[in-house]
């Protein structure tokens, strides 16, 4: 066990986003966590990542260092990439030396040409900014890494890419994730294992484990899962036109 | 060796960029030619003229001992204003409530005129340098704070929540997420201090006779030494000039730099 939620509630505003929401992540293990938009799947993956303080509930964290990949790249636009990359090894008190070489590896992992290292975030397009985000995650060697829905903003085949590139670094680094999307065939792609959040109270619908390993399913067998799901009454909520008039 | 070469083309592009500055400068100083061929030099002294005086002026001992006078005023008061107001501004950034106890405050302080602080100087410190000092501390203060203050709230706090997921301490993200977004607040923040600095010390010298250039001018207004008169005051200028375009503004490129990123011809390096 890497990581688990017991029994959290949080509100915002003393609007409940959830009463009761408990998870668990296994070492090496990537879970999606699925949802309507609204549902508190974000808030959840801040509490977990100790950005939020929950009002209620336990977390419990059996690892040493995580890193989070946001939606939005959020590199710092007054320093270069190379930087950037390097921020949570800074943090960490690393050598500018050893960090930089760290960076140029992860940079050189996630598809960076090294002539993108002395660039600022502004000179490099959006799906290299994405890239960079994920290389700074990876550069502090994380035994967890929360990602929030952080390929949405990128085109279908960019989307993929980064899709492969956290399949294939969490089977080489064996680091455990909770990736939040609201993507049912982002889930089924790359994860180990499915939640759904309800958007009326936060709750669990659905806990699955999804057959096969991720990277191995083929483009067909994903998308009859898909196909599936959507026919379920548990996965209903996320396909309902009326959601949002409760 | 590259930043070296790197820094040496920045350093001419900005002493080239002068050029254009001094174009600017020269439409002025036709304008006051002008001027000049209208109303005579009674009233107003050549370019020309005014450029001899100041000439003769850094001739004089005397004149460099009160420009020195001056400056050690305008500086010390600058410094003074700028640590204050700045670190006081960031404080009350960070702390809603000290944002809402200083607002009304500085806008007070903003409010009452630099002349009344003269005077109020005056009767605390007497026709001391004190009183310029401290009129340019009072006067440009708010600025310097309001700059800190208004920079620190308007953070980009998604940045720091990221900084935060990383484990970077208070003091990191200082340092690395709000500092260089504070820069662009403070820098005009300090440009205006320096501005006034230079204007205020004068002012002060003037009306409390403490010596200094103001000092100097208001004994060439009584002696109705007009081409003396304008060049005191071009000297002023010279300074602020010197002020702005020596000490701040390449601070401020260098620091600002990776702006030119987002700018459509790029980076240069």
């Amino acid at each position: 066990m890497r990581l688990a939620l017991e029994r959290i509630g949080h509100a915002f505003l003393g609007r409940a986003v959830f009463e009761n929401l408990t998870l668990r992540l296994d070492a090496g293990e990537v879970l999606a966590l699925v949802g309507p938009s609204g549902c508190g799947k974000t808030t959840a993956l801040q509490i977990a990542a100790g950005l939020v303080d929950p009002l209620r509930g336990r977390v419990r964290r059996e690892y040493r260092r995580h890193a989070v990949v946001f939606q939005e790249p959020r590199l710092l636009p007054w320093q270069r990439t190379r930087d950037n990359i390097a921020y949570g090894l800074a943090a960490r008190g690393i050598g500018r030396e050893e960090r930089h070489a760290i960076a140029a590896a992860r940079a050189a992992e996630v598809g960076l040409h090294p002539r993108d290292l002395d660039k600022y975030p502004a000179e490099l397009s959006g799906g290299m900014r994405q890239r960079a985000a994920v290389a700074r995650a990876l550069a502090v060697d994380p035994e967890v890494v929360f990602f929030d829905e952080p390929f949405t903003a990128v085109d279908v085949g960019l989307r993929r890419v980064l899709q492969d590139l956290v399949i294939t670094a969490s089977a080489r680094e064996k680091f455990a994730a909770l990736f939040v999307t609201h993507d049912l065939s982002e889930a089924a792609r790359l994860a180990h294992r499915i939640l759904v959040m309800s958007g009326r109270d936060g709750s669990i619908r659905v806990d699955r484990t999804i057959a096969g390993t991720p990277g191995a399913r083929d483009d067909r067998a994903i998308f009859e899962m898909v196909q599936g799901w959507m026919h379920e009454a548990a996965f209903a909520e996320l396909f309902d036109p009326d959601r949002d008039r409760a | 060796m590259a930043a070296i070469l790197a820094f040496l083309g920045w350093l001419g592009r900005y002493l080239w960029s002068a050029w254009a500055g001094a174009a600017g400068l020269f439409c002025l100083a036709a304008a006051w030619q002008a001027g000049h061929e209208l109303y005579g030099s009674f009233v107003l002294p050549s370019p020309l003229e005014t450029g001899q005086e100041v000439a003769r002026l850094i001739g004089e001992p005397d004149f460099r001992v009160a420009a020195l006078e001056t400056a050690q005023r305008s500086g010390l008061g600058f410094l003074l204003s700028v640590a204050v107001g700045t670190s006081a501004g960031i404080a009350a950034g960070y702390s809603f409530a000290a944002m809402r106890l200083m607002r009304p405050i500085v806008t007070v302080i903003l409010g009452v005129p630099p002349i009344a602080w003269i005077v109020l100087a005056l009767i605390w410190f007497g026709a001391k340098g004190g009183t310029a000092v401290l009129t340019v501390v009072v006067a440009s203060l708010p600025i310097s704070f309001a700059g800190g203050l208004e920079g620190v709230a308007t953070r980009d706090r998604a940045l720091e929540a990221m900084a935060k997921s990383f484990g970077a301490g208070r003091f990191m993200r200082l340092r690395t997420v709000t500092a260089p977004h504070l820069v662009s607040y403070l820098f005009p923040a300090w440009t205006t201090t320096a501005g006034s600095a230079w204007k205020v010390t004068v002012m002060a010298e003037l009306l409390s006779n403490a010596g200094g250039l103001g000092g100097d001018l208001a004994s060439a207004r009584a002696l109705f030494d007009i081409p003396r008169v304008t060049a005191l005051v071009l000297a002023v200028v010279g300074f602020a000039l010197f002020t702005e375009y020596v000490l701040i503004q390449p601070l401020r490129d260098r620091l600002e730099q990776w702006r030119e990123a987002g700018r459509p011809w790029g980076v240069k390096r």
